[in-house]
């Protein structure tokens, strides 16, 4: 049992405050329970919620930690696998069996479709943390309860006094679990790296876990990325030819982005604006039917995707530092402080990239949800896009290096973009397109540039660090 | 000029008494791909129960993919592969416990502290050295409150070590396992090596391109080229049979002078310089008195042979 306990503590020990959350959440849901004992039995409802909570948020941090733990070599572990049943047998038993005996104790009615949906929810959550394609695939349950929302609260109130709706939640609970464990507990080659720079998911969620194991890729995703490591071999075949033929500075420029940022070239970022567009164009029919979205939201979401790719930027570029000492005896700088500028410069592309895509998907969100004044959202896009990048690109150049420090600047620089976005929309609307996007623009692009400027000379005063970040 | 000489003797003359017993490691027709480039092609190999294994090959010879592939790490497309006498379809079972790997690197659970790692692993294994673990992290300054993620590459390397040597293992396989050791913890560790396998019954498989460690563990050595295991030969078996012939004559040479048990042979200015397996020294005296040359006959050291054969 050892052994089952050191898998069971791993959770405690990278994600201590979830697990305080979780076990605080599955305290007061059995407390609750019991003290509606005395004739309340509202708390009833609202102690099956906390425990929904509390198991949802418990069994995330088990799918991320399993994530981390599953690598080909832990399975060298004498009954790895045997051991993790018994961490899930251990994690049924607080989770489903225990409040579903007290379910039972306390004479509440429905005890086994309480408990399906407990290993129901359980399933999500592991599947949330640990497969994100296997979560994917419980959205469309949710997108057709919103598409028919009438039907579909008359299906679980048919649900609710059927027989067979335990056995078909337990059903789609053994298929997510299925789809989330089969991946993790299968060895497979690893995948060759990307640029820490570059992500080609669509979220620019992180090539690598947050324990820094290579992020697993389905079928579809290998093909993606096959596409973009294509464009960008073509991309540098270019400049390489550019360059020999004229070896200029910005030439050599060019060749230093497309190391750097290989999938930012047009062949990729078009590639990018098209993968995006299908999803978001198939995403949103799939839900249009119920909502209208307002469009001030769809452009601040806008805002939202291209500003995501800046945490991206931070933290490949703290990955990406030991290598970079190659860059430096290759460009052989005159001064330290000309290596650095090269670089910032280099990176100043993805300024205009993010104005680009802001644009992009401004311009999609606009046309599918027919935006009055979708002249209004671009102005402001552009100019937010614009003066959000280059804050960003700043701050990373200099921010923070420990997780902590790069989570919050990473929150406030992605709401405050879309907080502006909001105001400028406003503005624009208040005081006129010419005044309200004169003002709008002298605002944050002074405000942009001048962090821009002052990052800039900031980083290129600062010695180069090729050390490899700790931890 | 090719090995095919050596090829046969998948286990040689005086390995095969040890091999009576039975092999710790059988692998039969192992084929392995990357993305069509063929690595493995076709591998027959057999190791036997408590010997040193020093296996061989050039950068991208597939000595890892090999490696990972014996231990079920790697997916294989073909072949059957036959670990403690039973099929390696896929790691797992009653004999994970006598198996200890140590990966080329080492780069798992960096959140994780050196103590907080080696109770984890600890708590897997039914046999686990405590006092040889506390004696190594000691020696060799592991600090057991430090991040995995804060140590060195050979820091990590040292404790690949220590958490692979622990269980006392009956197979141990080391992938490059000094590739980032300094010289002092490359001694200590071959020195704790040998002190493994001193008990009966232990065997270990290493990659390594630093011979002078195969020769100070008197080792068997395996050759990965092209593919396949080319031979598996105990290391004083191939220093006695295997021995370098110089030809010089001022002339020079435009023909590889024709000897028997040729391997391999080079003409480089004024000298042809053969690698020959059981030279008959009478035959090559009377080879450079038709040729007009003088002779020397070397013995190579391991890296001489490595260079030649590899």
């Amino acid at each position: 049992m050892s052994a089952v306990r050191q898998l069971w503590m791993q959770l405690w020990r990278r994600m201590p405050t979830l697990v305080v959350l979780a076990n605080l959440l599955w305290l007061g849901a059995l407390g609750m329970a019991v003290y509606s004992l005395r004739g309340e039995h509202d708390l009833i409802y609202i102690s099956a919620s906390l425990i929904g909570f509390g198991s949802w948020f418990w069994h995330l941090g088990q799918g991320q930690t399993l994530r981390g733990l599953c690598r080909p070599e832990s399975f060298l572990l004498p009954y790895f696998r045997r051991r993790l049943l018994w961490l899930g047998a251990l994690d049924v038993t607080q989770w489903v069996l225990l409040p579903a005996l007290l379910a039972m104790a306390l004479g509440v009615p429905h005890v086994t479709l309480i408990a399906s949906c407990l290993v129901l929810v359980a399933a999500i959550g592991l599947a949330t943390g640990g497969n994100r394609l296997a979560s994917l695939m419980i959205w469309p349950f949710f997108v057709l309860a919103g598409w028919m929302p009438q039907l579909a609260s008359q299906i679980l109130r048919t649900a609710v006094d059927s027989l067979l709706t335990a056995p078909l939640l337990l059903l789609i609970a053994a298929l997510i679990l299925r789809l989330t464990l089969r991946p993790m507990l299968r060895i497979d080659d690893q995948e060759p790296d990307v640029s820490p720079l570059e992500s080609t998911s669509l979220g620019r969620m992180n090539t690598r876990t947050s324990d820094g194991s290579p992020a697993r890729r389905t079928a579809l995703g290998k093909r993606i990325a096959a596409l973009f490591d294509q464009t960008s071999q073509r991309a540098m075949d270019r400049a390489l030819a550019r360059y020999r033929h004229h070896p200029t500075a910005l030439q050599r420029m060019v060749l230093v982005r497309r190391l750097l940022l290989p999938h930012d070239n047009p062949e990729g970022i078009a590639l990018r604006l098209a993968l995006v567009a299908t999803f978001v164009t198939i995403y949103f029919f799939a839900i249009t039917h119920r909502q209208h979205f307002n469009a001030v939201s769809v452009g601040a979401y806008a805002i939202l995707l291209t500003m995501t790719r800046f945490p991206q930027l931070g933290m490949g570029m703290l990955r990406m530092r030991p290598n970079l000492a190659d860059l430096y005896l290759t460009l052989a700088p005159q001064t330290r402080a000309e290596y650095q500028k090269t670089l910032a410069d280099a990176l100043l592309v993805l300024v205009p990239i993010s104005v680009l895509t802001a644009l992009a998907y401004t311009a999609l969100g606009a046309v599918l949800v027919h935006a009055i004044a979708p002249e209004r959202m671009l102005l402001t896009a552009v100019i937010v896009a614009a003066a959000s990048s280059l804050v960003a690109l700043g701050i990373h150049l200099i921010g923070p290096e420990g997780t902590f420090g790069r989570g919050v600047v990473n929150i406030v620089l992605i709401f405050g973009s879309m907080g502006v976005y909001w105001g400028g929309y406003w503005l624009l609307g208040a005081i006129g397109y010419a005044f309200g996007s004169g003002l709008l623009a002298v605002i944050t692009l002074s405000f942009g540039i001048g962090v821009w400027l002052a990052a800039q000379h900031e980083y290129q005063r600062r010695p180069p660090c090729f050390d490899a970040p700790l931890g | 000029m090719s090995t095919s000489a050596l090829a046969p003797a998948v286990m040689s003359d005086s390995m095969r008494d040890t091999a009576n017993t039975q092999p710790v490691l059988r692998v039969q027709a192992l084929e392995k791909s990357f993305a069509k480039r063929s690595v493995l092609c076709g591998i027959d190999w057999v190791v036997p129960t408590g010997r040193v294994i020093g296996l061989l090959g050039r950068n991208g010879a597939g000595k890892t993919t090999l490696l990972r592939c014996l231990l079920g790490l790697s997916p294989i497309d073909s072949g059957h592969i036959e670990l403690f006498g039973a099929p390696m379809i896929e790691p797992g079972g009653e004999r994970m416990h006598r198996i200890g790997f140590v990966p080329q690197t080492f780069d798992l659970f960096p959140w994780m502290k050196v103590r907080a790692y080696l109770d984890f692993t600890a708590a897997f294994y039914t046999q686990w050295n405590h006092s040889l673990v506390a004696r190594l992290l000691g020696d060799w300054q592991l600090d057991p409150k430090q991040k995995i993620g804060e140590l060195s590459q050979g820091q990590r390397q040292k404790l690949a070590i220590v958490r692979a040597i622990a269980p006392e293992p009956d197979l141990l396989v080391l992938d490059e396992p000094v590739a980032s050791l300094d010289p002092q913890a490359r001694r200590a560790f071959m020195v704790e090596l040998l002190e493994l396998m001193r008990a009966p019954g232990k065997t270990v498989i290493f990659s390594t391109h630093i011979t002078a460690d195969l020769e100070r563990a008197d080792a068997d050595i395996a050759l990965l080229r092209d593919g396949r295991i080319q031979f598996t030969r105990p290391l004083a078996e191939l220093r006695e049979r295997i021995r370098r012939v110089v030809f010089t004559r001022a002339e020079g040479w435009t023909q590889t002078p024709a000897a028997a048990g040729l391997l391999k042979a080079t003409l480089a200015g004024n000298e042809a310089q053969l690698l020959v397996e059981d030279p008959i020294i009478e035959n090559l005296h009377a080879l450079a008195t038709q040729q007009g040359a003088s002779l020397r006959i070397e013995t190579p050291t391991l890296e001489d042979l490595f260079v030649e054969l590899a």
